[in-house]
Formats: C-alpha cells, sequence, structure tokens
C-alpha cells in the first residue's frame, strides 16, 4: 500500500511543477493539467491514509508519519476548498509545493504500524491531532502567501494592488481559522493531559512551544484588528510565525524532548 | 499616575506582557526545567550553573518575575478590555451612526442595482432598517469574551496547577490504603494486558468513603480515572514484586510475604533469607549456570530470585525459581510467580475547579469564533451607492457584493 504515499508524492510533485511553469507561461491549459494531477495525489493520499486507518484500527494520527502525511492531506484539501470558493490560483501555487514537501518530510519518519500506547488512546486523542493538522495546514497556506505576497510585492510595489490585497486578507483570514483550531489544539491536550497524567500543563517542550506559537499569533492579530497593520510588514510575521510552527511540529521532536517524545519514534 | 494608568491599560504594554511570556517559555523550553544542581554544572560548568540557578532560569515557571508577568496580564486584560463592556454593548450603535454620517458612499451603483444589493443582504440574514443593513450584532462582544476567558483560564487554571494535594501511591493486588481523611482505596485485581494481549493498564478499585457509607467499585485505567469524594484516581505506573510463603514446621504457622524491596526474613535473627532482587528473566548457559536479563522491557517471562541463604549468621548467595521450597532451620522459604501491582497517583482536588477551567475554555473557542467569523457590520444601501462599516476588516463582503454587480453587469450574467 506503500506505492499509493509513493504515487502521491509523486503527483504532487509534477503538479507543483506543472502549476510553476503555467504560472511562468501564463498558460490556462497547464493550470488545469496541474489541478488534475493533484487532484488524483489527493486521491491516491486520501486512500493511503484510509487505508492505514483501518489496517492500524483506529485513526491514522498516532505519530510523527502519519501526523506529517494528515498535515500534507490538510494543505492540499483547504487549497482546494479555497480555490473552489474564491477561484485563485495563488492557493494553489502555494498548497502543492507546500503539501509535496511535507509529505516527503513525512515519508522520511519510520512508517511501522504500532499499537496505540495506552497514553494516546483517548477520545481527545482525535479532536487534538486532528486539529493540530489543520491549524498547521491554515498556518502553512498562510505563510505561504506572505512569501507570495514579498514576491509580489517586488514587481509590483504597491499595497494597494487588489491581487496583493487579496493575498494580505486572505493569509489574515487562514491565521483566524488556524488560531482558533490551535486553541482547540491546546485546549483538547490539556483536556487529555489532565485524564491521562492528572496535571493540566506541566510546560513540556510541546506544550510550551504551541504557546509561544499561540502568543505569536495573538501578536499578529492585534497589530492587525486594532492598529491595522497590513501588508508587507503582516507578511513578514506570517512567514516568522509559520518558521515557529514548523518549529513546534517537528524541530520540538528533534531537539527538545519531553512527554509528547512519543511522537519522534514511530 | 494618569500617565502610568493609561500605560497599564494600553494594548502595547499587553503586547510587551507577552512577548515577555514568550521570552521566558523559550528558556524554559531550552533549559530542562528543576533538575539537581549538579546536572546543571555537568552540563554548564560551574560559573554559568549558579548564574542559570541565581536568575531562576532553572525554575523559571515558578519565578517571582514569570508569576508577576501573569499577574500583571490579568491586570491589562482587566482594565483594558473587561471594563469597556459598555462600548461593546454599543458597539452597533456606533456603526450605524458611522453609517448614517457618511456623506459619499464607498461604491457607486447604476440605477436598479442597488435592489439586487439590498435582496442580497437579506438573503444572507442582514437586518433591515430603513436603508441600513446589520448582521452579527453578538459579534461586539467576540474579543470582550475572548479577554476574559483568558483571564478565566489565568486564574482558574493556576488554581487548578498550585492547589492539588498529589500523592503517588502503590497498592498490592487484594490489599487496601487508607487516605489521611479514612477513604479507603481497595485494589481487587491488576492486569497489564487485556484478553487479546494488548497493553492495557488496569486496576480495578474499591473505595469507600471515609464513614463506610458509600461504596463504589471500577476498573481505572490510563485515561480513564475515577473520581470520588473530591479525589481523582489515577493509573499511574506499574511494577512487579516477588511473593514468598514462610512455613515454620515447629508451629505449623504460615505467613505469605510481599517483596518490594530488599529485606530479611528470619525469626531468631541468624537463620533465614535475605532477598536482593527479583529479574525479570535468565539464560541458562551450557555449563548449568545462568545469566540474569535486568531489562524489564519483556516483563517477566521467567522470573528469578536473587537471595542469600543465611544459616547460623554466614551467607550464600543463591538464584531461586518460582515454585521452589527452601528450607533453613525450621523454616520453609516457598517461592511463587511474582504479582504485578498499580502504582496510583490520587489528587485531591476540587472537581468545581475543573469545571470552571473547561469553562472557561470552552467559552475562549466561542468567543474566538464570535470575533474571527461574527464581526458586526453595517451596510447602508443607497440608490446610487452603498457603503460597509465594520471595525474588522470586510474584504470578504466588499468582494462578494462587487462580484454581485460585475456579473450581473457581464452579458448574460445571473445571480
Ligand atoms: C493573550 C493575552 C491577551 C492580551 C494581554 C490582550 C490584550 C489586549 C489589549 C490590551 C487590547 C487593547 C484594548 C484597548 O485598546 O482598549 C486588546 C485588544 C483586542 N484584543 Fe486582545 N489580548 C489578548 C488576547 C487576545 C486574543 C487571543 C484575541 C483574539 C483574537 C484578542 C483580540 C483582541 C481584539 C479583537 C482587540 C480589539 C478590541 C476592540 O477593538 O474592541 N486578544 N487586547
Amino acid at each position: 500500500m506503500n506505492v499509493l504515499l509513493f504515487a502521491s508524492l509523486i503527483l504532487y510533485f509534477a503538479a507543483s511543477v506543472l502549476q510553476f511553469l503555467a504560472v511562468a507561461a501564463k498558460k490556462e491549459l497547464l493550470h488545469r493539467i496541474a489541478r488534475w494531477v493533484m487532484a488524483a495525489g489527493f486521491l491516491s493520499h486520501t486512500a493511503f491514509t484510509v487505508w492505514r486507518g483501518f489496517a492500524a484500527g483506529r485513526l491514522p494520527l498516532a505519530n510523527q508519519f502519519e501526523f506529517a502525511s494528515a498535515f500534507a492531506w490538510a494543505v492540499t484539501l483547504m487549497g482546494f476548498l479555497l480555490y473552489r470558493k474564491l477561484g485563485q490560483e495563488g492557493v494553489l501555487t502555494i498548497a502543492m509545493p507546500a503539501a509535496f514537501l511535507i509529505l516527503s518530510y513525512a515519508a522520511f519518519q519510520p512508517r511501522e504500524i504500532k499499537e496505540l500506547m495506552p497514553a494516546l488512546r483517548s477520545v481527545w486523542f482525535g479532536l487534538h491531532i486532528g486539529s493540530a493538522a489543520f491549524s498547521y495546514a491554515a498556518f502553512a497556506i498562510a505563510g505561504g502567501l506572505g512569501v507570495g505576497y514579498l514576491m509580489k510585492f517586488r514587481k509590483v510595489a504597491d499595497q494597494q494592488d487588489p491581487g496583493l490585497k487579496q493575498m494580505d486578507y486572505l493569509a489574515y483570514r487562514m491565521i483566524c481559522l488556524g488560531f482558533l483550531l490551535l486553541t482547540v489544539v491546546i485546549f483538547s491536550g490539556a483536556i487529555w493531559a489532565e485524564q491521562a497524567w492528572s496535571s493540566w500543563w506541566s510546560w513540556d517542550p510541546k506544550e510550551t512551544w504551541a504557546l509561544i506559537t499561540w502568543i505569536f499569533y495573538a501578536i499578529y492579530l492585534h497589530q492587525r484588528l486594532r492598529l491595522k497593520w497590513q501588508g508587507k510588514r503582516m507578511a513578514v510575521l506570517a512567514i516568522v510565525a509559520l518558521v515557529l510552527v514548523l518549529f513546534t511540529f517537528a524541530g520540538v521532536n528533534l531537539l527538545l524532548p519531553g512527554l509528547h517524545s512519543y511522537a519522534s519514534n514511530g | 499616575m494618569k500617565k502610568v494608568f493609561s500605560f497599564m491599560r494600553s494594548m502595547r504594554f499587553g503586547m510587551i506582557l507577552l512577548i515577555l511570556v514568550m521570552a521566558c517559555s523559550l528558556i524554559g523550553s531550552l533549559i530542562p526545567q528543576g533538575e539537581p544542581a549538579m546536572r546543571y554544572v555537568r552540563a554548564y560548568g560551574a560559573g554559568n550553573a549558579n548564574l542559570l540557578l541565581a536568575v531562576g532560569f532553572t525554575d523559571i515557571f515558578h519565578t517571582w518575575y514569570f508569576i508577576g508577568l501573569e499577574v500583571l496580564l490579568c491586570l491589562n486584560l482587566i482594565l483594558c478590555s473587561i471594563l469597556r463592556f459598555p462600548s461593546a454593548m454599543r458597539h452597533m450603535e456606533t456603526l450605524k451612526k458611522q453609517a448614517k454620517a457618511k456623506e459619499e458612499m464607498d461604491f457607486c451603483l447604476a440605477p436598479g442595482e442597488a435592489e439586487r444589493i439590498r435582496e442580497h443582504l437579506l438573503r444572507m440574514h442582514f437586518h433591515k432598517q430603513d436603508s441600513l443593513y446589520t448582521k452579527n450584532g453578538t459579534g461586539a462582544y467576540g474579543s470582550f469574551l475572548v479577554h476574559l476567558s483568558i483571564l478565566m483560564v489565568l486564574l482558574f487554571g493556576s488554581l487548578a496547577l498550585l492547589t492539588p494535594q498529589v500523592k503517588d501511591q502503590t497498592v498490592m493486588p487484594e490489599s487496601s490504603l487508607t487516605l489521611e481523611d479514612g477513604t479507603v482505596i481497595e485494589c481487587l485485581s491488576f492486569h497489564i494486558e487485556d484478553g487479546d494481549g494488548r497493553l492495557d493498564y488496569a486496576s480495578v478499585l474499591r473505595i469507600t468513603s471515609p464513614d463506610g457509607r458509600t461504596t463504589r467499585e471500577q476498573e481505572i485505567r490510563v485515561n480513564e480515572p475515577m473520581t470520588f469524594g473530591g479525589y481523582k484516581i489515577y493509573q499511574q505506573t506499574y511494577g512487579t514484586a516477588g511473593r514468598l510463603t514462610a512455613r515454620n514446621l515447629a508451629d505449623g504457622t504460615e505467613d505469605t510475604f510481599t517483596l518490594t524491596e530488599p529485606c530479611f526474613l528470619s525469626i531468631d535473627s541468624k537463620n533465614g533469607i535475605y532477598y536482593n532482587a527479583l529479574y525479570p528473566g535468565y539464560v541458562e548457559e551450557e555449563d548449568g549456570s545462568y545469566t540474569l536479563i535486568t531489562s524489564t522491557a519483556l516483563g517477566y517471562g521467567n522470573p528469578v530470585y536473587s537471595i542469600e541463604s543465611i544459616t547460623d549468621g554466614s551467607a550464600v548467595s543463591v538464584l531461586a525459581f518460582p515454585g521452589e521450597t527452601m528450607q533453613i532451620g525450621d523454616i520453609t522459604f516457598t517461592f511463587k510467580d511474582p504479582v504485578e501491582y498499580p502504582g496510583l497517583r490520587i489528587k485531591h482536588v476540587s472537581l468545581v475547579l475543573y469545571g470552571f477551567l473547561y469553562f472557561s475554555f470552552g467559552l475562549m473557542v466561542a468567543a474566538l469564533y464570535l470575533t474571527f467569523f461574527r464581526a458586526p457590520v453595517c451596510v447602508r444601501v443607497e440608490e446610487d451607492g452603498y457603503c460597509i462599516v465594520s471595525g474588522k476588516s470586510q474584504e470578504g463582503l466588499e468582494i462578494a457584493l462587487q462580484t454581485l454587480i460585475s456579473k450581473q453587469n457581464e452579458p448574460g450574467g445571473t445571480l
């Protein structure tokens, strides 16, 4: 069944290349092909995830590989949903390579299916990790839009350009969504930790980094909501915030082991 | 004084505090917390370790300045936003006033287009009042409720972290322990694997209240603690203990012992056995000797007791296996299969406090939803144009209305 995983990886890669070519050549046909290739990748990724869930007899979200794969899946799904709603190619130009990179990271993690350790068998497990995947996906798209914004800004150099304004606004909306979900992640984790270990918060590195990320986004939102910051500054903040998210996602497991270290070994 | 007060209630102060909390968290995640001082000396050298210890970086989340930051955050939240509740109540009225006061509309409309906008707004569940269309009145309380719930999480959360009395206790199957207030916890049984051989640490407990009137029997496992009379009892750890039966041949009396730590079992202090340890397994070598396995990772498949048999004060080290009987003087010692026992965590905490904490969690999620996705908005539609007034960005609505008009104006376009 790993063939499905590698098929998705190749299809995501092909879609990313086609999309970049389409942007460079401004060819709608190429865009359309890229979308179909991406959709095929998404289908095979979904099939792989469903298969893995059945094979493991639980939600496939239990270790770093499964979580990273879910993160990539959420990026693709969100990319398609946003594209459907807004009709903007830019979202897919970000989602395609992002999904490819995250899934590549996943592919390098140990993949064997292990029995869920008792501490993870909880009703909060699905909510906590599922919302984390979608929260990170929203932040990834926002960060990607930040990069896109800065690249486009170098060419256009006008904050009032409608394309730029749309990117800016969309990144902000994705951060609103991601922030709401990150709050759910932290609270469901707290309730779960109290059930499993008796204390709702223990300052383990993963928790602490989730809090750091949360505070950073809270600052972003205040600058936006109250001080009406927009444009370049917000794009830079969204990118820095994404770096924090990625550190919380992968860096903490590698560099700062704690209670959550189960996530780093298969 | 006035200046200090206005700084204390400013958002800038709030953001500075948040940055400081972030900085402390960063330090707390990079430097291992709460370790013995020697560890820091070994890791960072004596000079650095002393510095880290002196400034509290080795236990930063309990330092006076970190707690001070939390107190200031609470103060800032109260001053800045909780006290602004009345302005949240007036928010929609303010928006309406602003919309009415506009002399020029932000977007122009051709004849007939205003009607389409109005229809669209009604379809989107806007409320109509003359030329004003409003939506999401309750959203005005969003940021107030977000700040209130953050305050509640900080208060109830700190109380929940600081107040519980937590005690870790082991209890042998078929035995009981009595807590200070007289509550009795009896462990009826304990198992490590479920029927299918999956790891599943579970204890069946029977708890009796101090007055003996209420009793409850329940199985607890990791993630499924039980609550009883203000206590929460968790399946925390487990251990394996040796067991042996000693029989006095002289008078026929018999006693069974559970061996968790090294101990000397004797009647006359000169003859008996000294129990050292229980090993999980062994490998028998070709020459008949045994190599002991010390790792407990695979369980106690072939348990073996390491003991010293002591006769008239002189000791001989021997290994004993379950089922084996040894006679020393007038006493026989029969080694039995080891037993597994649970380590329980017993937490005495106010469940009401946890109720409030979890309510604050729910409130914050709902409040964030209100803030982000239910921002109050007022649209004024006149025949020749319209404007959108809101405290938050409304690009989404702007785009929707503009698209509506441009689509309609396309040849053959429909709504
Ligand atoms: C984490 C701790 C937080 C602190 C210390 C804090 C502090 C503040 C302060 C001091 C203000 C300025 C109030 C004023 O100017 O009168 C403010 C405004 C605001 N905050 Fe927060 N805040 C926090 C979290 C949040 C979060 C998580 C959100 C969610 C989005 C949020 C949303 C807002 C909004 C929307 C405003 C503008 C309020 C308005 O215009 O009425 N805050 N905050």
